[in-house]
């Protein structure tokens, strides 16, 4: 039987699928406790709306179609663009911020290795305010419900898009596009080859050459900023590590002040998340006001996106069990339920079982990896062994 | 523990040298028999096809690697490249036989339908889209010389060091298309999260190969 998908895309089931609604439900959950109104944005967008917004390598990555109205279209390829559409539209001055939470597929051709280009973002958006707060609100929240997920062992890489782009701009801009490419593809060899070739002052090459090495704990602040001196501009990302550090969250953070993310709209303060399990980013966002003023409107904006699949596959609900197999025991559809109605109702996770051999029942649940089986005409329970062979005890 | 990934063949014997000089722990690195995994001090070492390289990078299996130039342009994947040691110093080229020179100095539309054989698609993808030529690019695992020689391409793309088995084959470089040599690179997260170590071994490298040109 052929029952191949078409290249990129992905059926999730099983396990994986179970922690990723568990996780979605929380985060979801956690966000409108927080004042975040869940967003279910359209499938599609048209292109004229996303084009302008995005940056060219972000455009080719787009997955293009036409709608059977003929309007030329794209799969949505990133949520953000949709929120702030939504919000320019639905929402007045006096109206914001506006705060959401999502969690929706998103497509977009994927950088080698992978070959995805469909896959689940949870994430939130700040949107519209004016003063400060946003940054710490936005990054603490995130690190609370990454506990929340069981994510405990994951870290968020910390940047500064103002600090590099101020930089860059004394360099000619062929120059400081080749500088800003560099660092997006990682290439140090590459970022001080154009480096040592620019036309650049002095004062901001010797900051230029240490970006690269402006990594590690928070004390890497005080370093740029001394190797700047007055007027450094990092009083942002400065506010932001000290509330997180002073929330107990220093050793979850780290800076990098050479970080440049896609989709490559950000304009302030912006970070990764990763998890010591795991080689790649969860996620990540950041500050992209420019973007909002792109849509006429001001204030700022801030927001992330994480991948769920990835944060599910290392959450505390990937390795969970079918908690307890009902069996019937004979008993009649009605009272079977009835008493596995009562069962449940102390929030125990029950599976029915209809087989009319005891034995093979048990062995069900065995397989299955039931911790426990019950037999619901006599009250009979019986813990099964945590690896789901051997005999019930 | 820090993992790098060292590629096994050619470069090999240079990276392994070079982890050596540095002074960084190596014991079993220069004589690994047939073990894929070696634990020396804070260090762990992973012996890999070339190819596969900047796989383990780039999925944050490996820390940091030593990788060709020519198979971190070919894989296209996002790791940070620390540092350009310099070993292994060779070029890419356009290859091919006399005969075919001439349609490397007229117009690109000379070149148009051109039949390239080469391990490296991305690359000549690359190389040739830039110019604007439409190209056949046939993808071959080995002895990339044969094809022009047995009619299967009119050229090839392919990494020179010395040119004798060019000339051993009745080819000549056509076009240059970029120097390679062996790189340090490191994964994203080990940049993001393990910066002191990472910056610590890359040091080591770079005052060696400081100290080789000087």
């Amino acid at each position: 039987m052929m029952n191949r998908l078409p290249r990129g895309c992905v059926n999730v089931g099983g396990e994986l699928a179970s922690a990723m609604e568990e996780c979605r439900r929380i985060f979801i959950a956690f966000f409108e406790s927080w004042g975040y109104s869940p967003f279910l944005p359209s499938g599609l967008q048209l292109l004229e709306s996303a084009w302008d917004k995005l940056p060219s390598q972000v455009r080719s990555r787009l997955v293009a179609l036409t709608t059977p109205y003929g309007e030329p279209c794209c799969l949505r390829g990133d949520i953000t663009l949709a929120a702030v559409a939504y919000l320019a539209s639905h929402y007045a001055p006096e109206e914001r911020p506006l705060r959401i939470c999502y969690s929706d597929r998103v497509y977009m051709k994927s950088a080698p290795p992978r070959t995805s280009i469909e896959s689940f973002q949870i994430g939130a958006e700040l949107l519209g305010w004016e003063g400060e707060g946003a940054d710490a609100e936005m990054l603490s929240l995130l690190l609370r419900v990454l506990d929340a997920l069981g994510l405990e062992r994951t870290t968020i890489a910390l940047g500064d898009s103002t600090f590099l782009q101020r930089a860059l701009a004394s360099a000619e801009s062929s120059a400081a596009e080749s500088l800003a490419d560099a660092l997006r593809r990682g290439s140090l060899p590459d970022y001080f080859a154009v480096l040592e070739k620019g036309n650049i002052p002095d004062f901001y090459r010797t900051i230029l050459s240490a970006i690269p090495r402006l990594r590690g704990d928070i004390s890497v602040l005080a370093e740029a900023e001394k190797l700047w001196g007055r007027g450094a501009p990092l009083s942002a990302l400065k506010t932001t590590a000290a509330t997180l550090e002073s929330q107990g969250y220093g050793n979850r953070i780290s800076i990098d002040l050479s970080l440049a993310r896609d989709p490559g709209y950000y304009s302030g303060p912006l970070f990764e998340v990763y998890s010591w399990e795991s080689g790649r980013s969860l996620g990540g966002g950041g500050r992209y006001d420019r973007l909002l003023s792109s849509c006429g409107l001001m204030g700022q904006a801030m927001g992330f996106a994480l991948d769920l699949e990835q944060a599910a596959g290392l959450s505390r609900f990937r390795a969970r069990r079918s908690q307890v197999m009902a069996w019937a025991g004979g008993l009649s559809p009605d009272e079977a339920l009835r008493r596995a109605a009562d069962l449940s109702s102390d929030g125990t996770c029950i599976e029915m079982n209809w087989n009319v051999d005891r034995n093979t029942s048990l062995q069900a649940a065995e397989k299955r990896g039931c911790r426990s089986w019950v037999d619901l005409a006599s009250g009979t329970a019986y813990t099964l062994p945590p690896d789901g062979k051997g005999g019930a005890s | 523990m820090l993992t790098i990934a060292l590629p096994t063949g050619r470069v090999f014997t240079d990276a392994a040298e070079m982890i050596s000089l540095a002074g960084l722990p190596c014991d079993g690195l220069a004589s690994p028999g047939r073990k894929l995994v070696i634990e020396a001090g804070d260090f762990r070492y992973i012996l890999a096809k070339p190819s596969d390289v900047p796989l383990y990078v780039s999925y944050g299996t490996a820390d940091l690697a030593f990788v060709g130039g020519d198979v971190l342009l070919e894989s296209a994947m996002p790791v940070v490249e620390l540092l350009d040691t310099g070993a292994g110093r060779c070029s890419v080229v356009v290859a091919g036989p006399r005969s075919q020179a001439e349609r490397f100095r007229g117009h690109a539309s000379e070149l148009m339908g051109l039949k390239v054989a080469t391990k490296y698609p991305r690359i000549a993808d690359g190389h040739f889209s830039a110019r604007g030529a439409q190209v056949d690019i046939i993808h071959l695992h080995g002895s990339i010389e044969l094809a022009p020689k047995l009619g299967l391409s009119d050229c090839i793309l392919d990494i020179v060091q010395t040119g004798s088995t060019l000339r051993a084959n009745s080819l000549e470089v056509l076009e240059h298309v970029c120097d390679v040599s062996l790189r340090l690179v490191a994964s994203r997260k080990s940049t993001a999260l393990r910066w002191k170590e990472v910056r610590s071994v890359m040091n080591k490298i770079s005052s060696l190969v400081k100290e080789k040109r000087s």
